[in-house]
């Protein structure tokens, strides 16, 4: 399928200088776009980056007003030019599942899209039996849609938009919420639907860390188009080395280099800083020479990733990664320097299903520790009985020394909890809000003033303090909503989700607070998160699964861990990528994946297993052009563990049988 | 029109409907319990209402006048009551709906051929001025067959004739009323047809606005856009379900109007079946232009309840008169169909009407049938603005 993507003809979608406006307000803002056909295309983008607007434009479900687009061939410009590509068109729209029809059974909602495309009976039968046998959907047919997992929806929303063959498939964002090991299945079949030929597909995300799972990817920001191509040509688009470096005390090597370098991010222990134009050497010497009052105990270059090169390109567009100065606005450190969390055989049933079981971990005061599981996973679940919101069916959780079991209001003073939702009231202002939060936590007049004033200054938002909330970019409502949190200097902070759909830059600006308040007022923070990339900034992790906590340690730990179990990650660039992948799978070489056109296979004998993979590919006459180790992702290990308490369990259920 | 299509998506919306414990309630249990709900509180007519009397002569003829109150089926005697002051501050609390007062002299001012007031104060703190006019009416009434005893008494000892004769005398010209069409006045009779043009103006538009406005906010309405479906097959196809809640709807409320209620029905059962068949397509039809307006089922539930309260109510001609309403009360009578519909069924049950007598309210409704799923027609659009 690599070699479909490179045959020239006609773009499946060509898009130029698209305009869309909602009252006035653009969302995208002249985009040129182009998907060749038989190419698995990315467009990636934050939240309000404009990816379902130009989607749902290229679906024919949504107008716009300016610039060209033609999609399979036909000019898209009226309702009726876009009804004559319909029919050609799979779209999935945002939101998991929820186009699909929750009182209908698996196999009902199958069935009335494909009486809808007009699917003839016999193709149909044959097609559904193929589609649910790709997706392990077969064993639910019956199952009402409502009853399904998060992976399993995802799974049959893709069987429903596939099921009239449709030439381009069009997805919008259906990788948000689901597991890593759920994600990572949807991509094989949709790998193996592109290789059996006359598919293209267009599809969203907000997480950069997938674009290495793309042909090409687009990446919008702010409804622009701000890089296009493939995700290593993109990647070296800025040109620059990524230097990791761990120093004493942190804080002070963190101020040290963002004062020399715009773009520098705390990952736990690790520092990471991205130097442009610079060889690794030149890279290493120039931040060794920034940290010259603190000097660094370990320095490593390697390469940029995707993330590095869109922020640069970012920054170059005019946008500013704001370096706000470190305000105190933690508590004071919590004496006794016991544990400011300690969960114990936390465990909550709701009915017959059991949302959390057995989870015990300890959170030191200045640490971040984080929460990493799919939707379901219950991590919300963890953190509500931990603030005192929800009662644990069994075990015992204790919040700065006390237990929450029998939290009164002087326990909830010393925490602070910033949800999903972010609970802030969009009709009153910036400072409206923080002088609300501060009126509920009774602070007097003179302190509340201070207090917001400090606040909005660490948020960055002391130019907006007059702005209605609603005005305000999801970034900066989150760091609204971190302030209104931390209004009463609690010593530990319980974060849900915070920064699901923000901009990488507004990410960073976020972290940056979190890091400040752990490391220099010593405030406990618990983040709960699916993204993988904003796991790797935690001190510590825990892996949440099916309510249970799979593994506790920091990242580079989890991933060493795994490395040691399981090996090196290999990754594999061979012509023909998916015929690679099968002959590999067939060849017994562990379990190769697909990545775009480059294959992961883990292996624990890497130099034995690069030779058998030269021979196993040589002899099915495919061209292996490079076989390199390359660093395990956050996704690795969370698959890797997953699948090892599967196995365990289906082990155990078997010799008791 | 492709009937694939549209057979796909009525039974996927009939399935949804019967599955769903909400929709379900919505399609098939609430019409008739607002039947029995409506049905029994309109059936209630004004009897047994508490009354006090303040006695301030206490002699004979005041306790037998007072007695005339409590001989009635209208009124229960409550009671004597000592004091203007306690009469005033049982009404307050609701004890009593109704208090007469007798004054003092009244025995010795009527023997002496002099006459005599009674004062009487009823609640007037009802929600509508019926109950108090009606109780009005029923005081003056037994005041004035007291006064016509006390007359003919007299008449009868002055004339020398029998009491009878002295009353005929009296009253020359006597008032006989007959009632058309509803000879015994019961509620239920006229309410029963009237009641099943409101539950279907109330019931039947939302819950197509809920079938179309759920779909929006979920993005399932995405799939019918992004598909090759026309905007006339889906319309249909969402239609089709509701329409054929409306006819079993129909069924069970003429059963339980006629078979429960005992309603007669004396027109034609095919006219009737016609009118309801055009008023079932009409009805969902005005839910499918509000599902297209708005984007909420919380707005588009408030709307469809408002819009049917207030049509179904006041612009049907249930309780006021369409004739007498002017101006914009009476557009609004007219651009809905459930004025028509109310005509047409009135005639049908309770006067015997045919086809004859009825046809421009059956082309009005047809009309209706047409029109509203036409102009959710020209609303309804596959590639949205915004």
């Amino acid at each position: 399928m690599g070699e479909a993507a490179l045959v020239s003809g006609p773009p499946v979608v060509r898009a130029a200088g698209m305009w869309k406006r909602y009252r006035g307000r653009p969302a995208v803002r002249g985009v040129d776009l182009r998907v060749e056909r038989g190419e698995l295309h990315g467009l990636i983008g934050a939240d309000g980056a404009g990816k379902s607007s130009l989607l749902e434009a290229i679906a024919g479900v949504l107008s716009f007003e300016g610039g060209v687009l033609e999609v399979l061939g036909v000019r898209i410009d009226s309702e009726a030019s876009a009804e004559r590509v319909k029919g050609r068109i799979g779209f999935m729209p945002q939101g998991l599942g929820l186009n699909l029809y929750p009182e209908l059974s698996v196999e009902e909602n199958v069935d009335f899209f494909a009486r809808l495309r007009l699917v003839p009976a016999a193709a149909l039968a044959a097609r559904k039996e193929r589609l649910l046998a790709m997706t392990r959907l077969a064993p639910f047919r019956r199952r009402p849609m409502k009853h399904l997992s998060g992976g399993m929806k995802q799974k049959l929303g893709l069987i429903c938009t596939l099921v009239h063959e449709p030439e381009l498939l069009v997805l919008d964002e259906p990788t948000t919420g689901v597991d890593p090991v759920s994600r990572r299945d949807f991509w094989a079949i949709l790998s193996e639907l592109l290789r059996s030929g006359g598919l293209t597909a267009l599809i969203s995300t907000a997480y950069l860390d997938e674009a290495s799972r793309f042909h090409r990817v687009s990446l919008l920001h702010e409804g622009r188009c701000v890089a296009s191509g493939d995700p290593t040509e993109v990647r070296r688009l800025v040109p620059g080395a990524a230097v990791s470096v761990e120093a004493e005390p942190q804080a002070d090597a963190f101020a040290a280099l963002k004062a020399a370098f715009p773009q520098v991010e705390a990952l736990g222990g690790t520092l990471r800083v991205f130097v442009e134009a610079a060889t690794p050497e030149e890279a290493t010497a120039r931040v060794r020479s920034a940290l010259a009052r603190t000097p660094p105990r370990r320095v490593a270059a390697d390469e940029p990733d995707l993330e590095d090169a869109f922020v640069a390109l970012l920054r170059r567009e005019g946008a500013r990664v704001e370096a706000g100065p470190p305000v105190a606005v933690g508590a004071p450190a919590a004496p006794g320097g016991g544990d400011a969390i300690e969960a114990d055989g936390l465990t909550r049933d709701f009915g017959a299903f059991r949302a959390v079981d057995q989870v015990t971990f300890r959170v030191r005061p200045g640490e971040i520790f984080g929460l990493l599981g799919a939707n379901g996973a219950g991590k919300t679940t963890v953190i509500k009985m931990l603030t005192g919101l929800l009662r644990p069916s069994a075990g015992r959780g204790r919040v700065a020394g006390v237990d929450m079991a029998r939290s009164d209001r002087a326990v909830k003073r010393r925490i602070g909890y910033m949800s999903q939702a972010f609970s802030l009231y969009t009709d009153l202002t910036v400072a409206e809000n923080v002088s609300l939060y501060a009126g509920i936590y009774g602070l007097g007049r003179a302190a509340a003033r201070e207090r917001a004033d400090a606040l909005l200054a660490m948020a960055g938002l002391a130019r907006h303090r007059d702005a209605r909330t609603a005005s305000l970019p999801m970034g900066m409502r989150q760091r609204l909503a971190l302030g209104c949190a931390l209004v009463h200097r609690p010593e530990v902070v319980f974060l849900d989700e915070p920064t699901s759909g923000v901009d990488p830059l507004g990410r960073r600006r976020f972290w940056d607070i979190l890091f400040e308040l752990a490391r220099r007022e010593r405030v406990a923070v618990l983040v709960t998160t699916h993204s993988m990339t904003e796991a790797e900034r935690c001190d510590r992790l825990a892996l949440m699964f099916a309510g249970r906590i799979v593994s506790d340690a920091p990242p580079a730990v989890l991933k060493r861990d795994v490395e040691r179990d399981a090996g090196r990650l290999l990754e594999v660039v061979a012509d023909d990528p998916a015929g690679a992948v099968e002959r590999l799978r067939r060849d017994g070489l562990g379990d190769p994946v697909l990545f775009g056109r480059r294959i992961h296979v883990l292996s624990p004998e890497p130099e034995r297993d690069a030779s058998r993979i030269r021979k196993s590919l040589a002899a099915a006459g495919i061209a292996c052009r490079g076989i390199e180790p390359v660093p395990l992702s956050m996704e690795d290990v969370f698959i890797y563990r997953v699948r090892a308490l599967e196995e365990r369990e289906a082990w155990r259920a078997g010799g008791r049988s | 029109m492709n009937l694939v299509r549209v057979a796909a998506l009525a039974r996927k919306e009939w399935r949804e409907i019967v599955r769903d414990r909400k929709l379900f309630g919505l399609a098939f249990v609430l019409p008739a319990m607002l039947m029995l709900v409506f049905a029994y509180g309109s059936g209630q007519s004004l009897e047994h209402v508490p009354l006090a009397v303040v006695d301030h002569d206490r002699t004979d003829t005041s306790r037998r006048f007072a007695e005339r109150f409590g001989n009635t089926v209208y009124f229960d005697l409550a009671g004597y009551v000592d004091s203007e002051r306690e009469a005033a501050a049982r009404l307050a609390r609701g004890d009593v709906r109704v208090v007469v007062v007798v004054p003092e002299e009244f025995e010795r001012r009527l023997v002496a051929g002099r006459s005599a007031a009674i004062q009487t104060w009823i609640d007037g703190s009802f929600s509508n001025s019926t109950p108090p006019r009606t109780l009005q009416g029923y005081v003056e009434a037994i005041t004035a067959a007291a006064t016509a005893e006390l007359q003919a008494g007299a008449v009868a000892r002055r004339l020398g004739v029998s009491v009878e004769r002295a009353l005929t005398l009296l009253n020359p010209i006597r008032v006989e009323v007959r009632y058309l069409y509803n000879p015994q006045l019961r509620t239920v009779w006229s309410v029963g047809p009237s009641m099943l043009m409101f539950i279907l103006m109330f019931v039947a538009p939302l819950l197509m606005a809920l079938g179309v406005v759920r779909e929006k906010e979920s993005g399932s309405i995405l799939n019918v856009h992004s598909s090759t479906v026309t905007r006339a097959e889906f319309l249909v196809g969402k239609l089709l379900p509701n329409v054929a809640i409306g006819c079993a709807n129909t069924v069970l409320l003429w059963l339980l109007a006629v078979g429960w209620f005992g309603a007669p029905f004396h027109g034609s059962l095919l006219l009737f079946a016609a009118a309801s068949l055009l008023y079932v397509i009409a009805t969902p039809g005005i839910g499918l232009v509000i599902s297209l307006l708005v984007d909420s089922q919380t707005t588009a539930m408030i709307i469809s309840v408002v819009v049917a309260t207030l049509v179904g109510s006041q612009y049907s001609g249930m309780y006021i008169p369409v004739e007498s309403l002017s101006g914009p009360g009476w557009l609004i009578a007219h651009v809905f169909p459930a004025m028509y519909f109310n005509d047409l069924v009135q005639g049908v049950f309770l006067k015997g009407m045919g086809a004859a007598e009825l046809w421009r309210e059956l082309c009005a409704l047809a009309l209706f049938a047409a029109a509203f799923p036409g102009l959710a027609w020209l609303l309804f659009h596959k590639r949205r603005r915004a």
